[in-house]
């Protein structure tokens, strides 16, 4: 009998876990409380999706181009950090550049709009090396349209490419863990 | 003396009855109630920054006058959301559109909702009734649907929001 009651208590107890969400009794009036939970996001749109690097003279000075883009970024309010990257995801095909790790051949400098923090330095890409183009602190939001920035891109001009339009494709990566 | 006594036991077996009437009156009054679920999580729609939206079904019971009567639900935020640092109802945030009313009108376009002013919920008209069919509804209880919706913008900071709407019935 005793447990029989045991068990007819814990089915009372089952059923209200499952009204949590149910409706409340009919009254003139009714509450409901409405609830969201704002997690970290990051998004990026790349303006300029073809980025041509071009050279001025015909003395081999280097080639260069600018890739414009427009990021999104809310990064965790306690302990967050976010990045933009950028990597060599196909290289350039045969007669062009060719990138192998460590070369500094390909390399950007960065101008991006605050809360990002773009790279201090010039950034080489390869096959292997992905550069850093911004950095943000924890609790970093962006504007409600997006912000922009800019990779300004150099290539050494090695006298033996092929003649030809080589072209390879660079990715770009946002994140905020 | 027997006989006496036979005619008194049959004098007072006899009883006389009597009927009489009373009038029972019953003053139906316009009314109205409603319930609804008292937790609504809202959802992103799509990733990254899609905006968060979520479904609210309202039941709902009325009467209103026959002659010159009407019924509204009407919804207002009991206070902002908490805590600070995400979305406001003073920057409009929180939208909703109304659909299916199966008893009266539900609210046409998009209500931006507010803690100083109730919106429209259900617009009912009169002489309506819920429930047992023609000339009250068919369905008991009638019910309608809000559609909320929330922008998803970068400027909230990461966190779990909350605010208590509170919907009010009116029937005259």
């Amino acid at each position: 009998m005793k447990h029989l009651r045991n068990v007819i208590v814990a089915a009372a107890v089952c059923l209200l876990c499952f009204t949590a969400n149910v409706n409340a009794q009919f009254a003139a009036t009714g509450t409901t409380t409405l609830s969201l939970t704002v997690a970290s996001e990051a998004a990026l749109h790349i303006d300029s999706p073809t980025t041509n690097l071009t050279t001025a003279t015909t003395v081999f000075d280097n080639y260069t181009g600018t890739t414009n883009f427009t990021y999104k970024i809310r990064s965790t309010k306690t302990g967050g950090s976010g990045t933009i990257t950028a990597a060599l995801t196909t290289p350039f095909g045969s007669g062009g550049p060719v990138l192998p790790s460590g070369s500094t051949d390909l390399q950007f400098t960065c101008v991006v709009s605050s809360p990002g923090i773009g790279c201090t330095s010039a950034q080489k890409v390869n096959i292997v090396d992905a550069g850093t183009v911004a950095t943000f602190a924890t609790d970093a939001h962006s504007a409600r349209a997006g912000n922009s920035g800019s990779v300004l891109w150099t290539l050494v001009n090695d006298p033996a490419y092929e003649t030809g339009t080589h072209t390879a494709t660079v990715t770009f990566t946002v994140s905020a863990p | 003396m027997r006989l006496a006594l036979a005619i008194l036991g049959a004098a007072v077996c006899h009883a006389d009855t009597a009927t009489t009437t009373q009038a029972v009156t019953v003053e139906i009054v316009a009314a109205g109630k409603l319930s609804v679920q008292v937790a609504l999580p809202l959802a992103e729609q799509t990733s990254p920054f899609g905006n968060f939206v979520g479904t609210l079904p309202v039941n709902y019971r009325m009467r209103t006058s026959a002659v010159g009567g009407s019924g509204s639900i009407t919804l207002q935020a009991a206070g902002e959301f908490s805590p600070t640092g995400g979305p406001t109802l003073a920057g409009s945030a929180l939208r909703y559109t109304c659909g299916g009313a199966n008893l009266g009108t539900a609210c046409a376009g998009t209500q931006v909702v507010s803690q100083a002013a109730q919106t429209p919920v259900v617009q009912v008209p009169s002489g309506a009734c819920t429930g047992g069919g023609a000339p009250c509804s068919a369905a008991d209880p009638a019910s309608s649907q809000l559609q909320f919706v929330l922008e998803n913008d970068p400027r909230f900071s990461t966190g779990v929001y909350t605010v208590r709407l509170v919907l009010t019935t009116s029937s005259l």
